[in-house]
């Protein structure tokens, strides 16, 4: 260990500071802030369609930081109460919602499908019987389900969940199962020797050597499920980041539509990033 | 049987009189594949004496890992009888530890962790359960290594953990399927060494299932040869080398010719097990 | 024996699968008969299995079909052609690489079709929006499994190409190419696939085109059953496309 330290602290010194990859992404997002800014300002496209990124970065800056909705608060403590209205961005109010739904849908989609799957892991039979169907219904646009969704859940955050948690049971249903049949046989034969019981076996053997596949299968659903609300919310809704871009669109405020959108894929892809590292942690 | 009046070392106090703590009687397995049925094991007996290190060896191929599940009660839908002091089993007994050919820590305990498995399971205190852990990687000389994760570790440092483990649970029979497989020559000899150290401090009685010849004499007091399908048991050696045993052993003029009287056994079904192999792959490829 | 035992650890288990779908089916429309379940919620199997017919013939199924059909095929032309070609320049540039895998791979786990209403916008409600949304939100996974394929081709072949003495070209599309071909095609159906699944919700979302406006249309027309029909054949087209896919992509790797 103490020689690769070595061979590889020597190099560190004499590198230069800044590495050539680092000055090629530096220059990959000069080229495009650059062609970005020709074409803003050549008007080439229709207005406004690739607005300046300083009409973008305003209102990134408006959307985060402005106090446009006043959020009720009234707390009671004892005698003691105290009501006032405090005024916010309104965009944190819809990201809450947003992101209510999305935890609800992965809770309560990745606890189904972590069930399902288990069951299917351990049962041959029932696996032959039922996993083609979460097989072929797992590539299915989910989203044409949502008229039927609106039916049974009606046209608020219900409906929107129930979308999220269709689209996330299926990939974490099906890598719990898939997980499950890679344990090593071995281990299992080691648990099934000391005696271990039913529980004992699940939660000692089978959970813990299935982490890294439901990890990913909850990386995978809970990237899904993203999509699913969110979809939904630009369809039929008067809440949530969905309706926040579909709202812009349809008053075609482009930099704001564009502001909302590098919101939400910092959001998805940090999200992703961090449960990606609380499995490796 | 030859040399029945043979000098036993005192040490192994190994009579025919003693009760036996296992018996495996009259043992028949058949496994159904898809050209008709393969006898696995073919009526195999034998019986094991507390404080006995006995190994079966065979060719590859012979059923002997079948006979490590069946004793271990791992593998079911068999004839016979396998007992333990008298009671027969059906499931994994508790008498009976079962260390296993493949590696078996569990990658996301520690060391410590992994060998107090089995009183965890049994549903020992904390504080109790590790502290006896730590007597058990202390006697397979892990010390120092306890909060290591196996990744960390060598495969034969792996193996040592399995074994703790399977010790930690305090087994009457100690029951092996060629548990240095995996290993190379000089790891394997080395850890023979301390296998023989630990069953004779422990007086533990063990089975070992192995197709390793050197390894089979170094350890054993008595060897039972199966042969190549179906396997049945060709002959029962005794091995008479004094105890306590080293690896130097293996340099011994008895030793040499222990194993070379086994190989003559081994050798005739060894190579109808090559043979079997080579005209079911020529067979393959005419298809 | 080998037939009896197939048939014990296959049909079996397949056949009460199907059963149990069927009784679920009998089920559920027995339920609406006695009133437990709302009709006006969820519609009577029978009735969902009669406006197929009349759905296919009123809505013009086959040209939405052929419509849907020819955009995922557009787009997975220009999927393979830009994804490949992506990822090849991408594994014989290491710094290019180096730079910008991490970004594609954050691409790969962004929720990319939200940009629909942008893509509208610059290209307005038409076949193109569509066929750009599916191309560009499958875009990552394809140029991502190729370079993984190329990556991986193992040292030992390249030395054996290298022992040979060919040249860097010939090195390219004889032994890292169909090395990495297995990984191509797994990455190419994978985009082919998320392709069809965004094709056919922003048909629906949009209100535009194929088979995702079916559904969308019958759904505003409050026609419960027509909707749980048209839901019911665009999962039968993307399981048929699935399927279809699938043994393509077995029957184009060989040896494995």
């Amino acid at each position: 260990m103490a020689t690769t330290g070595n061979l590889t602290a020597a190099p560190l010194a004499a590198r230069p500071i800044v590495s050539p990859v680092t000055w090629l992404r530096i220059a990959i997002i000069a080229a495009i802030v650059v062609i970005w800014e020709i074409v803003a300002a050549s008007g080439w496209l229709f207005r406004d369609v690739v607005p300046s990124l300083t009409k973008i970065g305003r209102q990134l800056f408006l959307i985060l930081t402005h106090p446009d909705f006043a959020l009720q608060v009234d707390v009671g403590l004892g005698n003691f109460r105290l009501a006032f209205d405090l005024m916010i961005p309104e965009f944190y109010r819809h990201l809450w919602v947003t992101m209510a739904e999305v935890a609800t849908a992965t809770a309560v989609g990745g606890l189904a499908g972590l069930v399902i799957g288990l069951v299917l892991g351990a049962n041959p039979f029932l696996s032959r019987a039922f996993e083609r169907f979460l097989y072929y219904l797992g590539p299915t646009p989910k989203i044409i389900f949502f008229p039927i969704m609106i039916m049974w859940f009606g046209v608020g955050p219900g409906s929107k969940v129930a979308m999220g948690t269709i689209s996330c049971f299926f990939p974490v249903a099906l890598t719990a199962a898939a997980g499950m049949r890679q344990i090593e046989d071995v281990l299992i034969r080691v648990g099934r020797s000391f005696r271990a019981s039913t529980w004992q076996m699940v939660t000692k053997i089978y959970l813990p050597a299935m982490r890294q596949p439901i990890v990913n299968g909850v990386r995978l659903g809970m990237g899904v499920a993203v999509i699913g609300t969110l979809l939904a919310e630009t369809k039929l809704s008067n809440r949530g980041v969905g309706f926040l871009i579909i709202n812009a669109y349809s008053t075609f405020d482009m930099p704001r539509m564009y502001a909302l959108l590098i919101l939400l894929f910092v959001v998805a892809i940090g999200a992703n990033a961090l449960v990606a590292r609380a499995s490796r942690g | 049987m030859a040399a029945i009046s043979a000098t036993r070392p005192v040490t192994v106090p190994v009579e025919k009189a003693m009760e036996p703590i296992l018996v495996v009687d009259d043992i028949f397995k058949r496994f159904d594949t898809q050209d008709g049925g393969l006898v696995a094991v073919d009526h195999v007996s034998f019986d094991v004496v507390p404080g006995e290190f006995l190994s079966v060896i065979g060719p590859s191929g012979c059923g002997k890992s079948t006979l490590f599940n069946i004793i271990g009660g791992l593998l079911g839908g068999y004839e016979g009888r396998v007992s333990v002091a008298g009671e027969t089993i059906k499931g994994p007994h508790p008498s009976i530890g079962m260390i296993f050919q493949e590696e078996s820590t569990f990658p996301w305990r520690t060391v410590i962790d992994n060998v107090a498995f089995p009183l965890e399971i049994a549903g020992m205190a904390k504080s109790e359960r590790l502290e006896k852990a730590r007597h058990f990687v202390h006697l397979v000389g892990l010390d120092g290594f306890e909060r290591s994760y196996p990744s960390e570790l060598s495969g034969g440092m792996r193996q040592r953990v399995s074994m703790a483990r399977t010790l930690a649970s305090e087994p009457k029979i100690l029951l092996m399927d060629e548990p240095f497989a995996a290993l190379d020559e000089q790891t394997r000899l080395l850890l023979g060494d301390k296998v023989l150290q630990i069953q004779q401090e422990l007086k533990q009685t063990t089975l070992l299932i192995t197709h390793n010849l050197t390894e089979a004499v170094q350890l054993s007091d008595r060897i039972l040869v199966m042969t190549y399908r179906p396997g049945k048991t060709k002959r029962i050696v005794d091995i008479k080398l004094p105890r306590p045993r080293t690896s130097e052993i293996v340099g011994s003029d008895d030793f040499g010719h222990y194993v070379a009287q086994i190989w003559n056994d081994l050798r005739e079904e060894a190579s109808k097990g090559l043979k079997d192999d080579e005209s079911r792959r020529g067979g393959a490829k005419r298809k | 024996m080998m037939a009896r035992a197939l048939i014990v650890r296959q049909v079996v288990p397949f056949l009460f699968g199907i059963a149990c779908f069927g009784v679920l089916v009998v089920l559920i429309e027995f339920l609406i008969k006695t009133g437990l379940i709302n009709r006006f919620i969820v519609p009577l199997p029978s009735e969902i299995w009669h406006s197929f017919g009349r759905i296919i013939v009123e809505e013009d199924v086959p040209s939405r079909f052929l419509l849907t059909c020819t955009e995922a095929l557009v787009a997975s032309l220009l999927l393979s052609v830009v994804g490949i070609t992506l990822g090849v320049l991408l594994h014989r540039i290491t710094l290019l690489r180096l730079a910008t895998e991490t970004w594609i791979a954050a691409m790969a786990s962004a929720p990319l079709v939200l940009m629909y209403p942008l893509f509208l916008v610059i290209f307005g409600r038409s076949a193109w929006t569509i066929i750009m949304i599916g191309f560009v939100a499958a875009l990552p996974p394809v140029i991502l499994k190729t370079l993984e394929g190329l990556a991986g081709t193992r040292q030992v072949l390249i030395n054996v190409g290298r022992s040979f003495k060919l040249t860097p070209s010939q090195l390219y599309w004889k032994i890292f190419f169909p090395a990495a071909l297995p990984n191509i095609f797994v990455g190419v159906r994978l985009g082919m696939i998320f392709a069809l699944i965004n094709i056919v919700g922003v048909e629906f979302l949009i209100n535009f085109g194929g088979l995702g406006q079916l559904v969308n249309e019958l759904a505003e027309r409050y026609d419960l059953p027509g909707t749980y029909a048209a839901i019911c054949f665009v999962i039968l087209v993307s399981v048929v496309f699935f399927i279809v896919t699938e043994r393509i992509e077995q029957w184009l790797r060989p040896g494995t």
